[in-house]
């Protein structure tokens, strides 16, 4: 006898992938094990790429043309994970077709644009979320659920370092183009920058950054980035992503805060077990809830109620995206930039 | 005496707080374990009553002749080789200043001076008088952090190209001059002596968090070193923490970061942890920063070299501590001028 886990009688939403780069694996999964979603196809401007997933994912249909995808009436939403400089002009599409977004960070790579987007899809009443993973991973919300409960009473110094080496591939990957990924500061950084302002729960005023080339002078990005926000309330948060240590095997995440009652620590050498092997000694990273899987519930969440509280709100989205531009403009001045310069005319 | 000790005046009793006496709370159980050191006499700081009571009990404690009566008669002594000074930090550089000029070897509680101007003047007359003058920045003796210095120097990580580091204190009084005058000469001494590389730009934060008063119990330096090296610190006296001494380290750790690997120093190790019903706490066997800081005094005092760290160090330190409280009200990254010679 067939059986049925599907119960309500919803059909599960469809969903397009748009750009089918590696991230999009990781969504696909999560779609994949979602009784409330289904990967309904597979968009890329190359089609040998689009068909080569569609036909990994099972034999979902592919197109290049992300309009006819769109215009598809079993397609209710999309998935975007197309370069950073694409999010926008891809957001307003989606947006005017009526249908919802989870847009790869960052949403877009201008304060100005991704406040546009925020307000299509208020005209359009669809959701837009972008997706800032790493609030969705254990480690963030267990330091989030501790701060919420009072464990340190008022933070007011929040330490955050996500360091790796090399994992892009050569000259050619579009991220090491500025003009295409706005810079590390909107394609990394943008997790800390976002991770750390929902944990304090404080508005940012400034930022002080110094970055780094440490991979190859020649780079156009900064591999290792050092980002310090000053807080409304008065906290300060230290926050480091690297791509550029060594040796390339690292794998580090530090978290540091300190309340007005006490300190909390997610301690470097806590994150797994250790492993030492004939090759050398690694770290066995402990299971976890899948991120993309937990991430795509909380924006089904909203699909299905726009009004209830959001995980991740267009606002954060956007706040996220301003202290990314802070952050690159800090580093080629060499001075603290302030969110209302770089929010200039864009409300919040 | 026996040949090869070194007999200690010790002049001044305070610290950078109100109830602080570094000279008998730290040094004078050092001096009084090591056996390079005699404690042969104790004075008062000139101009400061209480300090000179206090060192009249101390003296009658010890069995030490009666304290001189002044300055210039207790310098005079030729049974003092070295003076311990830990005169309130206003009065501090004068009465280093008479100890070095009187052919005295001088250890000096930490910081030096208040400012960079005052300790530069220390650093002239050391520079003219050839005896030992040491700054009390013991921290960089901790056993992680001297290994780490020599793993780095070795280049156990290739070119260091970044260091973060950490040193927060909890509980105990905070200090009146704040936190970033008070202890930042510790973190950004150990920077220093780990990286081999001076500061060219200091920008800073500084807050008041955890006390009512106006002085600051919290900062952030961000420093531009040579060679385009950066550095982060964090320094701060947060509330009590029940696993940690009063005015205890709660957090003290440094990663570098080289062109071919990190190196992670947990200052709180090594340690024999002991978890119990009320708190937990940490203990460890062997010298302490304070014994390694007097084996250094006496190694520089009987080799006749000046000593690591030295005064000139100490005026770097003061300088970037300068910098930062500039930075810290302006808002804006502070230039150091280059023209200083090189702490090593």
């Amino acid at each position: 006898m067939a059986r049925h886990s599907v119960i309500d009688g919803t059909a599960p939403l469809g969903v397009v992938i748009v750009g089918a780069g590696f991230i999009a694996d990781h969504h696909g999964a999560a779609l994949r094990a979602s009784s409330r979603a289904r990967l309904a196809g597979i968009v890329d401007v190359d089609a040998g790429r689009a068909s080569a997933a569609a036909t990994a994912a099972g034999g979902v249909p592919w197109t290049t043309d992300l309009a006819a995808a769109l215009a598809r009436p079993d397609v209710g939403a999309a998935i975007v994970c197309t370069p950073n400089v694409t999010h926008e002009p891809i957001a307003l599409q989606i947006a005017a077709a009526g249908k919802h977004l989870l847009m790869e960070k960052p949403l877009t790579i201008t304060a100005p644009s991704a406040r546009a987007v925020v307000d299509a899809f208020d005209a359009a009443g669809t959701v837009v979320m972008a997706a800032h993973t790493h609030r969705f991973y254990d480690y963030a919300r267990a330091v989030d659920d501790a701060i919420a409960g009072g464990a340190v009473g008022r933070p007011v110094f929040a330490r955050l370092a996500l360091l790796g080496g090399w994992i892009w591939p050569d000259w050619r990957a579009w991220v090491l183009d500025p003009a295409k990924s706005g810079g590390h500061a909107l394609h990394n950084g943008v997790h800390l920058l976002d991770l750390v302002s929902w944990w304090l729960r404080d508005e940012p005023v400034s930022v002080y950054a110094r970055g780094r080339a440490q991979t190859a002078a020649e780079l156009r990005i900064h591999d290792y980035l050092e980002m310090h926000v000053e807080y409304a309330r008065g906290a300060d948060a230290v926050c480091e992503m690297s791509r550029g240590h060594r040796p390339s095997t690292l794998d580090r995440r530090d978290v540091l805060i300190a309340g007005t009652e006490g300190v909390l620590q997610l301690p470097a050498d806590g994150w797994g077990s250790t492993v030492v092997t004939e090759s050398g000694t690694s770290l066995l990273h402990p299971q976890a809830a899948n991120g993309f899987a937990v991430q795509l519930d909380a924006w089904l969440d909203a699909i299905a109620d726009p009004r209830a509280e959001r995980a991740m709100t267009p606002a954060d989205a956007v706040r996220a995206v301003a202290l990314g531009v802070a952050t690159e403009l800090s580093i080629e001045r060499g001075e603290p930039v302030t969110l209302d310069e770089v929010m200039e005319g864009v409300r919040r | 005496m026996s040949e090869g000790t070194l007999g200690v005046l010790l002049l001044g009793f305070a610290g950078l707080g109100p109830d602080q006496d570094h000279q008998q709370d730290m040094y004078l159980p050092a001096f009084g374990t090591h056996d390079g050191f005699e404690v042969v006499a104790a004075a008062g700081t000139p101009g400061d009553a209480a300090d000179q009571a206090a060192a009249e009990r101390l003296a009658g404690k010890l069995g030490l002749p009666a304290p001189a009566a002044d300055l210039d008669a207790a310098l005079a002594d030729p049974a003092v080789d070295v003076v311990s000074v830990c005169a309130p930090p206003e009065r501090r550089v004068d009465a280093v200043i008479a100890a070095l000029r009187a052919g005295k070897h001088v250890l000096v509680d930490k910081p030096l001076a208040l400012t960079a101007a005052d300790a530069a003047r220390v650093a002239a007359v050391a520079a003219e008088s050839g005896t030992v003058c040491l700054p009390a920045h013991h921290q960089r003796f901790h056993p992680m952090i001297a290994a780490a210095r020599g793993a780095v120097a070795g280049g156990k990580v290739g070119l260091p190209w970044n260091v973060q580091a950490d040193f927060l204190v909890a509980g105990g009084t905070p200090s009146p001059a704040g936190e970033l005058a008070n202890f930042a000469v510790y973190p950004v001494d150990v920077v220093l002596a780990l990286t081999g590389l001076r500061v060219r730009r200091v920008y800073a934060r500084l807050s008041t968090y955890w006390t009512d008063g106006g002085a600051d119990d919290f900062a952030l330096l961000f420093l531009t070193h040579e060679n385009g090296l950066t550095s982060t610190i964090s320094i701060g006296r947060t509330r009590e923490l029940a696993d940690t001494r009063p005015a205890g380290l709660a957090v003290h750790r440094y990663r570098v970061s080289g062109s071919h690997g990190v190196l992670d120093i947990d200052a709180s190790r090594p340690a024999v942890v002991l978890r119990r019903a009320e708190a937990s706490s940490q203990t460890w066997h062997g010298a302490g920063t304070v014994d390694r800081l007097l084996d250094e005094l006496h190694a520089a005092v009987s080799a006749g070299r000046p000593s690591s760290p030295s005064a000139a160090d100490a005026v770097h330190i003061a300088e970037i501590v300068d910098a930062a409280r500039t930075s810290g009200v302006s808002g804006h990254p502070v230039d150091l001028r280059s023209d200083q010679e090189g702490s090593r």
